[in-house]
C-alpha cells in the first residue's frame, strides 16, 4: 500500500500534524456522527475531557515505564523573572533546531496519549452499582519516530466507547462492537480484518504488560490494507480498575474500550472510494440508520 | 525434575502469592489469568522463577499466546522435555 496517497483537503505541517479542510472535515464529522450513534445505542454517556491528563493519573498505570518514548509533556517555565528574561532574549538553540528552554517548573501534566484514561480518572474510588458506558472523542498525542499524513500523526483524533463493569459486561460490550465493526468494514468495502496486537511498549523484553499481552491477547486491531490499524478492541481485565481503584459491585472493576483512529478511517475510506465516494458511502450508513 | 515436580513447584509459587485462594481448587487446568492467580505484576517474577528452574533465559518476545494459561500449559511451554 502507498503511504503517499494524495488526499484532497488535507494540509500537512511539520511535526506530523494534519489540517482537515472542507470535504475531508465533513467526512470526519459524518464518521464521528456514526460512532456517536453507536455510542448512543450502547447507552453511553458522552464526555468532553480537557486536552491534558495529570501526570499522576498516568503514573497509576506505570505509563512512563511502558511508553516513555511516546509521551508529550506540557512544560512551562519556572516563573523566576531572570529565568524568563534569559529565555525571552535567546529562545532558540544556536543551530535553530528548536527552542532553548530555560529552567522548567515541575511538569505536572501530559498531553492525552489515549482517550479512555480520562474515563478511569473520573471514576477514581467509585464502586459502581451498574456498568457504565462512556464515549469521548479527543485529540491524542504520541511522539513517533516518523509521521505520515492521516496514517501516523503526532496529534490525531481518537473516538472511544468505554465500558466499566464486570468481566461479562465488558466482554459483551466488546463482542457487540466487534460484530458492528466487521459489518461496517464490509459494507464500506474496506476489507479490514481483526488481528491480535500488542501495544508499542518501550523495551518490550522487559515489560510485564507486554508479556501479558503476548500470552493473554486482549487487544485486537481492525487492520486495513494489511498494515494500518483503524480501530481496536481492548480488554484490560482489572488493570485499569486496580490502578484507578474502581469497583463494580464490590469487586475490582473490569474495563474495555472500543477505539477508532479517526484520521486512519479517513485514509482507508479515501483510498478505497476517493473523497466524494467516501462521503457518499458514509452518508448511506447514516441514512440507513444502521446504528 | 519430572513433570509432576515441576508443576508442584509452580503451584507452590502461585499459592504463596495467593494465601487466601482455596488450594484445593488449583488444578493443572485452572485458568490462571482468568482466576487472577497470575497478574501482570507477577508474570515477570514467574518468568525469573522459570528461568531458575530451567537454567535457561526466556525470550519473552517469542512467547506464544496461552503459554501461562494453566499449570499444564506452563509445563508444555517451558519443560516439554521433562518426563511425565
Amino acid at each position: 500500500m502507498t503511504a503517499t496517497l494524495e488526499i484532497p483537503d488535507l494540509g500537512w505541517r511539520e511535526g506530523g500534524q494534519g489540517v482537515l479542510r472542507g470535504d475531508l472535515l465533513r467526512l470526519f464529522r459524518k464518521l464521528d456522527t456514526l460512532w456517536l450513534r453507536w455510542a448512543d445505542a450502547a447507552g453511553a454517556l458522552e464526555i468532553e475531557p480537557p486536552p491534558m491528563l495529570p501526570a499522576h493519573a498516568l503514573q497509576r498505570l506505570d505509563y512512563f515505564a511502558s511508553f516513555p518514548h511516546l509521551a508529550t509533556f506540557a512544560c512551562v517555565h519556572d516563573e523566576d523573572a531572570e529565568n524568563l528574561a534569559v529565555f525571552g532574549k535567546h529562545p532558540w538553540q544556536a543551530d535553530g533546531s528548536g527552542l532553548a528552554l530555560g529552567r522548567l517548573a515541575p511538569t505536572t501534566h501530559v498531553l492525552t496519549p489515549a482517550a479512555c484514561y480520562h474515563v478511569y480518572l473520573d471514576l477514581v474510588g467509585q464502586d459502581l452499582a451498574a456498568p457504565i458506558t462512556v464515549t469521548l472523542g479527543t485529540r491524542c498525542f504520541r511522539r513517533e519516530k516518523e509521521f505520515h499524513p492521516l496514517r501516523r500523526q503526532w496529534a490525531f483524533h481518537m473516538r472511544e466507547i468505554v465500558c466499566v463493569g464486570t468481566a461479562e459486561e465488558v466482554r459483551a460490550h466488546l463482542a457487540s462492537h466487534r460484530t458492528k465493526m466487521l459489518e461496517l468494514s464490509e459494507r464500506l468495502e474496506l476489507g479490514a480484518t481483526f488481528e491480535h496486537a500488542t501495544d508499542p511498549f518501550f523495551n518490550p523484553g522487559k515489560s510485564a504488560r507486554y508479556l501479558m499481552q503476548k500470552i493473554d491477547p486482549t487487544k485486537e486491531e481492525l487492520v486495513f490494507g494489511g498494515d494500518l490499524a483503524i480501530g481496536s478492541l481492548n480488554f484490560h481485565r482489572d488493570t485499569m480498575g486496580a490502578a484507578f481503584e474502581i469497583r463494580r459491585g464490590g469487586e475490582t472493576a473490569q474495563t474495555g474500550c472500543v477505539a477508532f483512529g479517526m484520521e486512519r478511517w479517513l485514509f482507508a475510506l479515501v483510498q478505497t472510494h476517493g473523497l466524494p465516494g467516501a462521503i457518499a458511502a458514509v452518508d448511506r450508513e447514516l441514512d440507513g440508520g444502521d446504528a | 525434575m519430572n513433570a509432576t515436580e515441576i508443576k508442584a513447584a509452580i503451584r507452590t509459587w502461585i499459592l504463596d502469592r495467593h494465601p487466601n485462594y482455596d488450594a484445593g481448587k488449583l488444578t493443572d487446568e485452572t485458568p490462571l489469568i482468568e482466576e487472577r492467580l497470575l497478574t501482570s505484576i507477577q508474570v515477570m517474577d514467574l518468568v525469573l522463577f522459570l528461568e531458575d528452574l530451567t537454567g535457561q533465559a526466556v525470550d519473552v518476545t517469542r512467547l506464544q499466546k496461552g503459554a501461562f494459561s494453566t499449570l499444564e500449559a506452563i509445563r508444555q511451554a517451558f519443560f516439554l522435555g521433562a518426563s511425565a
